[in-house]
């Protein structure tokens, strides 16, 4: 270890693996997603349908990883909450503290790292943030998702009981008028059309998440010399340590 | 009107949507039979309103035999979803359906609707049916015109005020206080005319895109403010049964259903009648076997379509519409869009014409981004998005690169 460094810990060992199996399930559920959405290579036409089953397969992995989804993402609710490392949900309530740092780290990215007034050792309110905002996006593909999916079952029953179908109903019948709401339209009457525009506008959504995620982790590594992308392989970063004294 | 808008997003979680019953237990449907022979009975003993019309005799003289009676007779029983041991009933019900007085209107619509119950080759039993049900007044069929033909609606009213079954074809117009649809010598606005009809009917029922959710009319940019009924009409039951056009054997099957039960059929939370829109069209399609496959048509007229490959990307809207023309199919049974060879393209569901009859899979369509106004696909909003976000992070890098300040580099 570098002198005058410390490495504090992070991630979690569950937390690491909630976020390499999300890492995969995204690529899988994109993949699968804009097949299901318009298939964009096409089967064999010689071979006999019974041999393949090349839209079913795709469906079967994009649910597959959406239950794999579902699962995390009940995990990561319960640690927003309980977790007994950090609670995330008291880095994003509203309080003075939390603002003044989400704007301090929001000013450390603008200034590119010319000021940094904050304490880079715990999790802080603007990752947080940005972190809360994935997990509602996420939170509304699987809940708009579902919708889409008991589409299906509609005589009521499913290979495990009619409690699955009319629990998903219960669970997600309200995405219709909201994804109303958000999709607009010149008629006033909600649609599952509407659901399904919005599952594959919110796909994007999530992709730009991404995209900006990755580039702010890397950045972060090079311009804060902490070693923060190793966070998600190693769960620790390392650093100053009269830097912890600060803040 | 605010309570409304409640109630309507309470019934969204009450599980209403697509969930079908197909069983409710012995026990439901004997009572039910009791309850379908004494209202059969009773309707015997009334007289037919208006014309006197043996419904058997004419559909006899169509030429229609007793076997094909009853062969239609036992697959409308299984479209209501009703038990078999119900067929008989429903032959008899059929035979008197002219004892239920209909009013039948148009407002902002194409007649589609009236054609197709009228211009089969060959009436087939449902639009005999609905050729001789009382039709007390039907603005595109009666011979009357202009104030005679207000005369004859202001007596049917009178005569059946509180009995009849008010049908409505076409969209309700609501722009400048009504006036782009006005009916009549008094210029009645579509408005008026609606509500007053509906006021004095037992039930009304909406039939065609336009009159269910506005169809075509409500169509951006909707230049009328063209409605549904169900928007205008408060406080009577509603029914329902969308698609350009409906469905004669689905407006007969409301109608027998009321005929046979007294009451209107179970409905969804559209108000769509479960019996034909509890089931999605992709899955009772005969093409299904290719859409798991993956086996689509690319193009029209390709190996793919000459051998009745899924047309999913032909932009079948097959998986997002409920409706039993997969399984009733038209004109009794003769055909249907997917099995003629061209996509469904979802016309009996809300907005149908702006988010689901672009010919196209739903990834290429032109529909309105999140945004509103332009007209741009969710696709190229995506990638927009995608590369403002590229352009930011890369405009960020290369500051960063050539002004950013390291830790670790400078006084530290
Ligand atoms: S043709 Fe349409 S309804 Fe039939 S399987 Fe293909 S997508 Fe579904």
């Amino acid at each position: 270890m570098k002198k005058g460094y410390k490495k504090v810990e992070r991630m979690t060992g569950a937390m690491r693996l909630i976020h390499w199996v999300n890492f995969f399930s995204m690529i899988v559920a994109i993949a699968t997603g804009l097949y299901i959405a318009a298939p964009y290579y096409q089967t064999l036409i010689a071979e006999p349908a019974v041999n393949k089953y090349v839209m079913a397969w795709n469906r079967w992995g994009h649910f597959i990883v959406a239950i794999i989804f579902d699962v995390t993402s009940i995990v990561v609710a319960y640690l927003y909450f309980f977790s007994r490392f950090e609670k995330p949900y008291k880095k994003v309530l509203p309080t003075a503290k939390n603002i003044k740092e989400f704007f301090a780290v929001l000013m450390n990215l603008i200034t590119l790292n010319r000021s940094k007034n904050f304490d880079s050792s715990h999790s802080d309110s603007f990752n947080t943030v940005y972190f809360t905002i994935f997990h509602l996006l996420l939170a509304w593909m699987l809940f708009t998702g579902l919708q889409l999916y008991v589409h299906g079952l509609e005589s009521g029953q499913s290979s495990i009981g009619t409690w699955w179908p009319a629990l998903l109903h219960l669970a997600t019948d309200w995405t219709i008028p909201v994804s109303h709401a958000l999709v607009g339209s010149s008629g006033g009457v909600a649609t599952i059309m509407d659901v399904r525009i919005s599952h594959h506008a919110t796909m994007w959504l999530i992709i730009v998440w991404v995209v900006f995620h990755i580039y702010y982790q890397v950045w972060r590594t090079i311009f804060w010399q902490e070693g923060d992308i190793a966070i998600a392989f190693g769960g620790s970063k390392f650093v100053k340590e009269n830097d912890k004294a600060q803040s | 009107m605010p309570g409304d808008r409640i109630e309507s997003i309470k019934s969204l979680f009450t599980a209403k949507s697509a969930k079908v019953e197909t069983n409710k237990g012995e026990q439901y449907y004997q009572k039910l039979y009791a309850q379908c022979r004494a209202r059969l009975d009773k309707l015997k003993s009334m007289a037919p309103v208006g014309s006197n019309i043996k419904i058997k005799e004419v559909i006899e003289e169509e030429g229609v035999n007793r076997r094909d009676f009853l062969k239609w007779a036992s697959a409308t029983t299984a479209m209501l979803m009703l038990p078999a041991s119900f067929t008989p009933l429903v032959a008899e019900a059929a035979t008197l359906m002219n004892r239920v007085p209909v009013i039948w209107i148009e407002l902002q619509d194409c007649a589609g609707n009236s054609e197709a119950l009228l211009r089969s080759d060959g009436p087939k039993i449902d639009e005999i049916l609905l050729d001789i049900i009382s039709l007390e007044f039907h603005e595109t069929l009666m011979a009357p015109s202009g104030h005679q033909a207000e005369k004859q609606l202001e007596d049917a009213v009178k005569t059946f005020k509180g009995k009849y079954i008010l049908f409505v074809e076409g969209s309700v117009p609501m722009g400048i206080d009504g006036h782009f649809g006005t009916i009549g010598a008094k210029a009645e606005t579509f408005i008026e005319h609606l509500t007053k009809l509906a006021n004095d009917a037992a039930a009304v029922v909406a039939v065609g895109s336009c009159a269910t959710f506005g169809g075509v009319p409500a169509a951006a940019p909707n230049p009328t403010d063209a409605k549904g009924v169900m928007e205008v009409v408060q406080g009577k039951p509603i029914v329902n049964i969308p698609a350009c056009p409906a469905n004669p054997s689905n407006m007969v099957g409301v109608l027998l259903h009321y005929v046979l039960t007294g009451q209107l059929p179970e409905l969804d939370s559209l108000l769509r009648p479960k019996f034909a829109f509890g089931y999605r069209i992709h899955d009772n399609c005969e093409r299904r076997a290719h859409f798991d496959a993956g086996e689509f048509v690319e193009e029209w007229g390709d190996e793919g379509a000459k051998n009745n490959f899924c047309l999913y990307k032909m932009g079948c809207k097959g998986p997002m519409t409920f409706n039993n023309c997969s399984i009733i199919r038209y004109n009794e049974g003769v055909n249907w869009p997917v099995g003629v060879g061209r996509g469904c393209i979802g016309c009996s569901e809300p907005d149908f014409w702006d988010k689901y009859a672009y010919e196209r899979p739903m990834a290429n369509a032109n529909i309105k981004a999140p945004t509103g106004g332009v007209e741009k696909s969710v696709d190229e909003f995506g990638l927009g998005l995608l590369t403002a976000a590229g352009i930011g992070i890369g405009i960020h890098a290369a500051a960063s690169a050539i002004a950013g300040k390291k830790d670790n580099q400078g006084e530290a």
